[in-house]
């Protein structure tokens, strides 16, 4: 059992800027919990869409494994990275984009909703919020066969997958505060370390495909890409930060990730992708396909709920404008009044 | 209220009626109170000094006899219990002989409950006197309370009493809530209603006192004035007299005594000080003393790392070469400075450096709540 709050010195009373985030608070899981959560996502998933599934079609249907939907959306990670890349966009754009990629399919299943889909909204909500706007129209000119609508479309959908949570502390900024940061100590050789820190910058590129993130703090990850490149700097750096512990803790914790990214920092092979990706086209949620006969069920249903909900507030408009007051009814009686507009349901 | 005729007081025969005392002088702004009737009736709302006049209108019209200003200058009309208008004439017709039932809405009414009319909406007439009526018992007190919370729950059980006998809600009841808490506060409120009297009486005491001081003080002023044109009056004689007695530099002579006048001058103003009065005048300044938790919006104070690294001045820094190198500062336009991006970075570098990863299944639920960094850190089991 860990809870893992550390601050050691005399601030400890106060709350750390890390441990404040919302990356900390919601965003941090065990790789248990990773586990867990994802197969009890796709066990759900199987089980909703199994039932959508016109009566006994459903037999033949082998569904994705959470393993499978793992790589999948890895795959797509790694397309995401080209993308921007391909588009120039900065690599703050890149790594959010990866994170929220990441962060919507612990809530959601691929069998919703396509990466392909998704990873244009995430890099187009990315560019958003870190500050690098660029226009939807531009933007979706330049990825073939996209149009707005398509990209928009998902926006708010993975927005509040997100939980609105934005803001990602990031490792590639930790790992240039650490460049920084190594240069003040004692005989550095300045050519060896750039060597050392283009090689780091690999790393954490790699560490963004793996699930590290979700595990780890972006100053450990930062920190385990530095000693893949150069263990000895790493730990002289170390114990400069922490000089009460003569080996501190840091350089154990950062061990499994080492590992992590050595096992999992490559991008997947295409032709397992491809496979996954033909068999998720015959155990897609039917009502996400447009067309099918299940989608027009859904359409209907959705349409028929929302003209219900539209007579059912014009009646009680008719209500309200026909009894005297000209000013209302009581504020009681007013209640189930469905004012809001979240006709989009 | 009209003004009493200049010289009627001589006679003897002030009655604030203009049908008897007839004003003559038409200076008079306020419209006079006429009255048809012999009856003297008093009541209606008024504020303590009583300056509050009645309602007047041109357009008045009593809705029994139908009689209006047109055809009876002096009509004037009177508010019975029920809070139905009607003309003096028509009150002294109807209630003369006895209790009546209204001629409007049939409650009985008596002749000496009428009352002048105070506002132009019976409403509010009616508003004030239940208000009043129920801060007469219902006059507890913040300190009567142990806490905030029960009086403001007393307050709005007041309120809904007093909404209730306005709009005539369940009146029965009501009556029946005013009733037990009058017997159950009995002391209380016969101890409120004296201490009420005794602060009043406490206000006035204050106000007298002050207008004495102030008129002291006014006193003081003229005095003050007079004895220094005296010493001015004197010091100019007391020139001349040298100066015809002695034989020094006339000059000399005036600086001299100019100088000692100006110290007598400035001894007498710093004696005469005056002592301010400064007593608490208003009564919640004194007791409404409310603890309250003060209401924190947002947690702004954060651990930042400050002491995990130190920024030096410059760094052989790649990615920053172009911003630092850029010498018509384009690329710092927004107000960009390398050196927060530097801090930035660094904070990043170090930030949760020790934070100990979770492990196991246990924490999905304490995820957002058990984090206090004042728990002592533990050792990772894995």
């Amino acid at each position: 059992m860990t809870t893992g709050s550390t601050t050691t010195d005399a601030s400890s009373s106060k709350l750390s800027l890390y441990e404040g985030s919302t990356q900390y608070r919601h965003w941090r899981f065990s790789a248990e919990q990773l586990a867990q959560a994802r197969a009890s996502l796709n066990a759900t998933a199987v089980s909703a869409i199994g039932e959508k599934f016109e009566a006994g079609s459903s037999s033949g249907v082998s569904f994705l494994s959470a393993d499978e939907e793992v790589l999948l959306v890895k795959f797509y990670l790694a397309k995401c990275s080209q993308l921007c890349i391909h588009l120039g966009f900065p690599e703050e754009v890149e790594a959010t984009a990866m994170t929220y990629l990441k962060r919507f399919y612990l809530k959601n299943t691929v069998m919703d909703f396509h990466p392909k889909d998704i990873m244009l909204t995430a890099v187009f909500l990315a560019t958003k919020t870190t500050n690098h706007p660029v226009s939807l129209e531009s933007y979706a000119q330049r990825i073939p066969k996209t149009q707005p609508s398509d990209i928009l479309g998902h926006e708010f959908l993975v927005a509040q997958s997100l939980g609105f949570d934005f803001a990602v502390w990031h490792a590639h900024r930790a790992l240039w505060g650490l460049w920084l940061d190594v240069q003040n100590l004692p005989d550095v050789n300045m050519d060896e370390l750039r060597n050392v820190y283009e090689s780091a910058v690999q790393h954490v590129r790699a560490a963004r495909l793996t699930d590290v993130e979700l595990i780890y703090t972006p100053s450990q990850i930062s920190l385990t890409s530095f000693a893949l490149a150069s263990p000895a700097l790493a730990a002289a750096w170390a114990r400069s930060k922490i000089p009460t512990e003569p080996e501190p803790r840091v350089l154990a914790v950062i061990e499994p990730i080492k590992q992590m990214i050595a096992s999992q920092g490559a991008p997947p092979e295409v032709e397992a992708v491809r496979a996954v990706d033909r068999r998720l086209r015959l155990c897609k949620n039917p009502e996400k396909v447009v067309g099918s006969n299940a989608y027009m069920k859904k359409q209907e249903e959705t349409e028929r709920k929302a003209e219900e909900k539209r007579k059912r507030k014009a009646a009680e408009v008719q209500k309200a404008m026909e009894d005297a007051d000209p000013f209302g009814s009581p504020l009681a009686r007013d209640t189930n009044l469905d004012d809001d507009d979240d006709d989009d349901d | 209220m009209s003004r009493p005729n200049a010289n009627s007081w001589l006679r003897g025969t002030v009655i604030r009626k203009g049908g008897v005392s007839t004003s003559t002088n038409g200076r008079t702004t306020t419209p006079q109170v006429q009255s048809t009737s012999t009856t003297v009736f008093g009541g209606g709302v008024k504020d303590t000094s009583g300056r509050t006049s009645e309602y007047f209108s041109m357009d008045d019209q009593c809705p029994v006899c139908k009689s209006d200003r047109y055809l009876n200058p002096k009509l004037r009309l009177l508010v019975g219990a029920c809070y139905h208008k009607m003309c003096e004439s028509c009150i002294d017709r109807l209630f003369t002989l006895g209790p009546a039932p209204c001629p409007i809405c049939n409650k009985v009414l008596r002749k000496l409950a009428f009352t002048p009319q105070t506002f132009e909406d019976l409403g509010v007439e009616k508003e004030v006197a239940i208000r009043r009526r129920i801060a007469k018992e219902f006059n507890k007190r913040r300190e009567d309370f142990p806490d905030l919370r029960s009086y403001n729950d007393y307050l709005e059980e007041v309120e809904d009493i007093t909404f209730n006998l306005i709009n005539e809600i369940n009146i029965p009841e009501t009556e029946a809530r005013i009733a037990a808490y009058r017997q159950e506060n009995a002391a209380l409120i016969e101890l409120n209603i004296q201490r009420e009297e005794q602060y009043n009486r406490y206000l006035k005491e204050q106000e007298e006192a002050e207008r004495q001081e102030r008129e002291l003080r006014a006193l003081e002023l003229r005095r003050a004035e007079e004895e220094e044109r005296e010493e001015r009056e004197k010091e100019r004689r007391e020139i001349i007299d040298k100066l015809e007695t002695s034989d020094k530099d006339a000059v000399k002579l005036i600086a001299r005594s100019r100088a000692e006048a100006l110290r007598r001058a400035s001894a007498r103003s710093s004696s005469h000080g005056f002592q301010g009065s400064s007593r608490l005048r208003t009564r919640t300044a004194q007791t409404t003393v409310v603890p309250d938790v003060p209401h924190v919006p947002l947690q702004d104070d954060w651990y930042a790392y400050e002491d995990m690294y130190v920024i030096s001045d410059s760094y052989d820094d790649p990615a920053s070469e172009a911003v630092r190198r850029d010498r018509e500062g384009i690329m710092r336009a927004g107000g960009y400075r390398v050196e927060e991006a530097w801090e930035r970075a660094l904070r990043s570098a170090v930030a949760g450096l020790e934070i100990v990863p979770l492990s196991g299944l246990h924490h999905t639920d304490q995820l957002t709540t058990s984090r206090s960094s004042g728990v002592a850190p533990e050792v990772a089991s894995a």
